[in-house]
């Protein structure tokens, strides 16, 4: 069964991140993927970027659902309040 | 037609519209079925839908179109909105129902 802690390296392996977690039960998982990358690029462009770390896996059906919310350290600092 | 033309012509035949894996009746896939609910509490009861599992060729040719790797996905005005997390985000910030509140009063 796939692990989060898998997910969380092919993640940082392709993308520097400031903060990053993924969660999951082995089939559905969460990622808050926090990176100065995502400044000034629209969702979309955000999760096309993250998804390309893991398009392998998705492609291969190793991987079936990522669920992602993608911030900016500054935007993760106003999320936490 | 290839593919992507077909896929282009489907996004901009219909104001909004839904790929999907099952129908808008019956979704067979919990991201998918959250995009319908999330459409319907915007107002939109009408949309076009296609359904990813009854054509291989439609269901590689969509991720490729937007470059996006998953379903579903989500076309407003022939643009590529986003999936299940972004609906859901533009949906809890308003901006969904801004986007789609033109579309909703003309029919």
């Amino acid at each position: 069964m796939l692990e989060p802690q898998q997910i969380e390296n092919w993640i940082a392996a392709g993308l520097s991140c400031a903060h990053l977690v993924v969660e999951g039960d082995g089939h559905h998982f969460q990622a808050l993927i926090v990176s100065t990358e995502f400044a000034g690029l629209s969702r979309v462009k955000r999760q096309q970027r993250v998804m390309q770390t893991v398009r392998d896996h998705l492609d291969s059906g190793a991987l079936h659902a990522l669920s992602l919310q993608t911030l900016t350290p500054e935007e993760w600092e106003a999320a936490r309040g | 037609m290839d593919v992507q033309q077909q896929i282009h012509q489907t996004v901009t035949q219909s104001p909004v519209v839904l790929f999907m894996k099952g129908t808008p009746q019956f979704p067979q896939c919990g991201f998918s079925s959250r995009v319908v609910q999330i459409l319907k509490a915007c107002g939109v009861n009408e949309f076009a839908s296609v359904n990813v599992l009854a054509d291989e060729g439609i269901r590689q040719g969509i991720k490729d179109y937007a470059n996006w790797p998953t379903i579903p996905q989500l076309y407003i005005n022939g643009e590529f909105i986003g999936g299940a997390d972004i609906a859901a985000e533009m949906y809890a910030s308003g901006e969904l129902q801004q986007l789609l509140e033109p579309i909703v009063k003309s029919v």
